[in-house]
């Protein structure tokens, strides 16, 4: 005979029809008891579900609440590993540097009053009178040496990869301290708006989830799993109180969600708003769109690891490509304008930035560029990383037709965040010929822009640490020139030299310089969005 | 007894450790680098070598595994790599609002579709039975993201009257139960048809029925009572695939549940994450199918538990 | 079961049942619910398969033909029937091209997932013992693993292609067919004939693969379209979720989850292909049921 049991206990798939083997039986009393204890069988189960771990719900915003929507997981409060931008506001609420990029993109004092080069490897800082945490307790110098130390240490932080060298702390009187390092740092007060300060004591070398900082705003609880933060208005902040008592961020990665959530009045404020958000946005009633330039350069960068046989590894082809992309229609049907093509290396947005030309769509001209430098049958492999700039996907199928119409067959290979996009970018997975990628500036400077992508040594390039293989050593030379001279006249001058330097290279086939676009109720007032897409909190009023 | 108790309590806890090891082989053999996703595109090849040193990820995948295992029995499940926390906690703390919602629709599915089932039982073969039937076949073949999205647009955008995402007041749980309940009912309301069906048509509700027995005590006491166990295992079974996360239901109202930890977890390639998930998950469910085997003598004392074999 | 199946032919004797009365009857009515489900089923079917089919003889423009001035016209403006997507595409081809490879997807998965139910089904319900054990154990195991997920992970694993999808969404169903075979095998292992065919020797895979699969195959068959139905909806979500083939290859879940950032503007974009997809599954499922009950009730008459 076959055993009762075990068939019983396969699991019933209820979308396919299954005889089971209950066979039919008669008998009042257990029919009725049978249906009592299917009752309290049932009760028995959910009850455990339903009581042992459900949660409520996580509560409305009072009047008195801004409710902020980001799109990426608040997961530091101190950025010591990575910077995405919509967590500068919050950050800067809770937790402030010496200094901050201001609205003209130039450092601002913030905790410092004074903040100057005294030498050519010398900065002298004074802390500001009285500043104290939310706690209470006075910001101290050693505050600012352990902040500097815990940034350093920081496996893979992306604030370290931008100090040439970490200055060292040297104590003057009670509040003064100098800035000495080896070689010099002519924008030094730029990069010490990315080191938040925190009471020596509580600071490490990890994100701060949470702790006593400076700003206008403290953290009054936060859930890291849901991606939730409350704050309360600081008492005790050391200038002018903030206008809103109570700040509520939370986390809705999907766009859709983001945009519906602030028409139907959820949230307050969404940042960092796409293309198409904005257009479906525009117009509506109790919407406030807010624009600014970005720091931010979106780029189609060639490979140059290629050999030297390769169509790419020819400039008339790069360029010839480039001529074959429509920029202005990319700009104004599938950006809908919220993008600038670029007219120059960097954004025109950035301190020290150089016009050095233009993108011209004239594909006859592409195609007469291709046919003198004797490149036919031209196949192109296009690769870039879901979400690496807004409308990335739709930007992508665009270039495929475009690049078609010069008869340049162009493939499409897409990565999902977290796949091995890396590998591919330096060449150990596939081979590719150009790339969807953005870069940012958080300093506000150019020369920050420069070095990350067009400083390429042959050092750097054996353990593939160049920007696509960009290797262009009299270009270098230009750049390092640039960065370590303490004349700001001359200074400039070799940055122009360094950009027209690049430009003549042609390293990508389009580039763009995207605006930051966050859109707030009209119940939100006095919120004014800079450049690093970012807005001091403690400036919004709520209307009533 | 308490032999078959043991015996089905290892055989899930052997399922749950050959899940977790597999999914622990699988998520390092998949291409992607938590390294990349931790120190973000810039990081230089020095500093991703650091932060995969940090992690112990340099090591060999057996090393790995084996030092994973020894956490394992101390409860440790390692830091999540995105939030710098704990695993198991993050997952901890999401774990209830997926729990709610698993059995906020659990409920409605079960309120509605049995009643509806036992209503098209009672109507076999009759034109509204047809139109009911057909009904229930669409209520499967949505797609739930597109039903979601559906759902969203018209009530949330259209006509607010229930808010679009997350979990801020209770409507905040309308639209994902129905979107989730939607497939439940259809799938269930038909299996509750099919077994009503076959005890309305047996013999002995025949004799009840000559007996003069009333044709509710018929229907509540008797069909139902034969049908309580396969209604039941439907109902469980659903229910523990939930807790499994709902992934795309999640995913469409920006639930702050497991299913859209972990897609995000996926994405960001965080082991430690992963596995905490994965294991929780699947304890859960194990748990709660040995909850609906441990109920079977209670709705069917022909059923020992534990004597099968003897049968 | 029923008593109705032995009515007498009324034209031979004189019986108080009319026509009416049998045109009323349980059987009657059964045959013309399975027949209209039938009827329906392939209504809805070849409403979507037909035009899938045609997709490359129908006048349509190109599925990846862009043209950036006639971003999302709405439906029926400027000769697009379905309109056009973010990029000026028509939608209705897109559609069309796009349920060729979900399509695809879905017939290959339910062959592979089939062909693994049925052999590994029948081994595990006509020699029991051990096979029987490990199918069963990974019958179950299948059911506590977070599925979903898996299909993800492997899908990451292995790179979005549709051999990768298809058998990906095979592994999903195979438990399905192993199920119903199995059950269907231990039934038949016990009739006579196998215990005929043993007595004359014939050897144990002979009985299996010449006599036991061949009686099962019918009913094990019937799930197929089932199987195909929830193929095209796994797939569509795997494509929602971002694990679908490289672009610019359009599938329906893609198209959805790129259409879904307009929704507020453009419902057209995530409601048309969502239709297509309810209105495919919802024909295959019907069929399926009613070939279903037809069977049930030839079995019942045998």
């Amino acid at each position: 005979m076959r055993p009762l049991l075990p068939d019983l206990l396969i699991r019933y798939e209820p979308s396919i029809e299954r005889s089971m083997m209950t066979a039919p039986f008669a008998g009042h009393e257990i029919s009725r008891r049978s249906l009592l204890q299917f009752g309290a069988a049932a009760g028995f189960l959910l009850g455990t579900g339903a009581l042992t771990g459900c949660a409520g719900p996580t509560g409305l915003p009072g009047a008195d609440t801004l409710t902020l929507a980001l799109n990426r997981s608040l997961v530091s409060l101190d950025n010591k590993l990575n910077q995405f931008d919509a967590a500068v506001t919050v950050q800067r609420a809770v937790r402030q540097a010496l200094t901050a990029i201001g609205p003209e993109i130039k450092p601002v004092p913030v905790l410092a009053d004074r903040f100057e080069m005294t030498g050519d490897t010398q900065w002298t800082v004074r802390l500001r009178e009285g500043i104290r945490y939310s706690d209470g307790s006075p910001v101290t110098i050693e505050d600012v040496s352990t902040a500097l130390k815990m940034y350093r240490q920081v496996q893979g932080s992306f604030v370290a990869g931008f100090f040439p060298e970490f200055p060292t702390v040297v104590p003057v009187d009670g509040r003064t301290f100098t800035l000495e390092s080896e070689k010099p740092i002519p924008i030094l007060d730029a990069l010490m708006s990315m080191i938040l300060i925190t009471p020596a004591a509580q600071n490490k070398p990890e994100e701060l989830q949470t702790g006593v900082g400076t700003g206008p705003y403290v953290v009054k609880k936060f859930n890291r799993g849901a991606g939730t933060y409350s704050l309360q208005r600081n008492p005790n902040y050391w200038g002018e109180p903030a206008a809103i008592e109570n700040v509520e961020v939370r986390f809705l990665p999907e766009e859709s969600s983001r945009v519906i959530a602030l028409r139907s009045g959820e949230v307050d404020v969404i940042d960092t708003i796409t293309p198409d958000s904005r257009e479906q946005l525009a117009g509506l009633p109790g919407v406030v769109l807010k624009e600014a330039s970005s720091l931010r350069l979106n780029q189609i960068f060639y490979n140059f690891r290629k050999p030297a046989g390769h169509p790419l590894s020819d400039v008339r082809v790069r360029q010839a490509l480039s001529h074959a992309v429509n920029g202005e229609a990319l700009v104004k049907d599938v950006m809908v304008d919220s993008v600038t093509q670029a007219e120059g290396v960097t954004p025109s947005s950035l301190f020290g930035y150089t016009r050095t030309g233009s993108y011209v769509y004239n594909p006859a001209k592409a195609k007469q560029m291709l046919k003198e430098a004797g490149v036919t049958d031209l196949k192109l492999k296009i690769i870039w990383e879901t979400g690496e700039f807004p409308s990335d996907t739709s930007v992508m199928e665009a270039l495929v037709e475009m690049f078609g119409d010069i008869g340049v067959a162009a493939e499409l290979q897409q990565f999902e965040p977290g796949g091995n996009i890396l590998a591919w970018r330096q060449g150990k997975a596939g081979d590719w010929d150009l790339l969807g990628n953005g870069f940012p500036s958080p300093t506000g400077l150019a020369i920050t822009m420069l070095q990350g992508m067009y400083a390429g040594t042959a050092e750097k390039e054996k353990t593939r640490d160049t920007y696509q293989g960009y290797v262009v050593p009299s270009v270098t030379a230009k750049i390092t020139a640039a960065s370590s001279e303490v004349d700001p006249v001359r200074r400039e001058k070799l940055l122009a030299e360094a950009q027209q330097a690049v430009w003549d290279t042609w390293p990508c086939a389009w580039a763009f310089v995207p605006k930051s676009v966050l859109a707030h109720t009209d119940r939100v007032q006095g919120l004014t969005l800079s450049a690093n897409n970012s807005y001091p909190l403690a400036d919004v009023r709520l209307e009533s | 007894m308490t032999t078959y108790l043991i015996k089905r309590l290892g055989q899930g806890l052997l399922t749950v450790f050959l899940t977790v090891s597999t999914v622990f082989i699988l998520i390092r053999l998949a291409p992607g680098d938590p390294a990349v996703a931790y120190a973000g595109p810039l990081a230089t090849t020095e500093q991703l070598a650091k932060v995969r040193q940090q992690f112990g990820l340099d090591l060999p995948v057996l090393e790995q595994y084996w030092i994973f295992l020894q956490q394992l029995f101390t409860g440790n499940l390692g830091t999540s790599y995105s939030f710098q926390a704990p695993a198991l906690q993050v997952v901890l703390e999401r774990m209830p609002y997926t729990l709610t919602l698993a059995t906020s629709a659990i409920l409605v599915a079960a309120i509605v579709s049995i009643p509806l089932g036992v209503w098209m039982a009672k109507r076999t073969d009759t034109g509204k039975e047809l139109g009911a039937n057909i009904l229930t076949i669409a209520g499967q073949s949505m797609p739930d993201f597109w039903t979601g999205i559906m759902l969203l647009t018209a009530f949330a955008v259209l006509i607010p009257v229930f808010p679009a995402s997350g979990f801020a007041t209770w409507g905040g749980l309308v639209l994902p139960t129905i979107t989730i309940a939607i497939l439940q009912v259809a799938l269930i309301s038909r299996m509750v048809r099919r077994e009503m069906a076959s005890n309305f048509a047996a013999p002995y509700l025949t004799v009840a029925r000559s007996r003069g027995v009333s044709e509710r005590t018929l229907t509540w006491r008797y069909a139902m009572g034969n049908s309580a166990i396969p209604v039941f295992t439907a109902l469980g079974t659903r229910f523990a695939a939930m807790l499994n996360g709902v992934v795309v239901v999640e995913v469409v109202f920006a639930w702050p549940g497991v299913g859209s930890l972990i897609v995000r977890a996926l994405e960001t390639r965080d082991y430690p994450l992963i596995q905490a998930t994965v294991l929780v998950t699947a304890l859960l469910a194990v748990l709660v199918q040995l909850l609906i085997d441990l109920a079977y003598p209670l709705l069917d004392p022909r059923v020992r538990l534990g004597k099968a074999g003897s049968a | 079961m029923s008593t109705t199946n032995t009515l007498p032919p009324a034209a031979l004797r004189p019986s108080a049942v009319t026509p009416r009365d049998i045109a009323r009857s349980a059987a009657v009515r059964r045959e013309r619910a399975a027949k209209l489900k039938l009827w329906i089923g392939a209504a809805c079917t070849l409403l979507v398969v037909l035009p899938i089919a045609l997709a490359q003889v129908l006048p349509l423009a190109d599925a990846n033909a862009q043209d950036l001035s006639q971003r999302r016209l709405a439906p029926l403006v400027a000769g697009h029937l379905f309109g056009t997507d973010q990029l000026g595409r028509d939608l209705l081809s897109r559609v069309l091209h796009g349920g060729q490879v979900s399509l695809t997807i879905g017939l290959l998965a339910v062959l592979v997932s089939g062909a693994i139910g049925i052999i590994l089904g029948a081994a595990a319900g006509f020699y029991g013992k051990w096979i029987d054990t490990i199918v069963s154990r990974l019958l179950e195991a299948q059911m506590s693993l977070p599925l979903l997920m898996m299909l993800l992970l492997v899908v990451a694993l292995f790179g979005p292609s549709i051999p990768v999808i298809t058998f990906v969404i095979a592994i999903a169903q195979w438990p399905e067919v192993a199920r119903l075979t199995r059950s269907l095998v231990l039934v038949e292992r016990e009739k006579p004939y196998v215990a005929a065919a043993r007595v004359l020797g014939l050897h144990r895979i002979n009985i299996l693969l010449r006599h036991v699969i061949p009686n099962v195959f019918k009913q094990a068959s019937l799930v197929v379209l089932l199987l195909l139905a929830q193929a095209v909806l796994l797939e569509s979500a795997l494509s929602f979720l971002g694990a679908g083939p490289q672009r610019p290859f359009a599938t329906w879940g893609r198209i959805i989850s790129d259409g879904q950032d307009y929704i507020t503007t453009s419902w057209w974009m995530v409601t048309l292909p969502g239709l297509f997809i309810v209105l495919l599954v919802i024909g295959v499922n019907l069929l399926g049921d009613g070939l279903r009950d037809r069977s049930r009730r030839k079995k019942k008459e045998a």
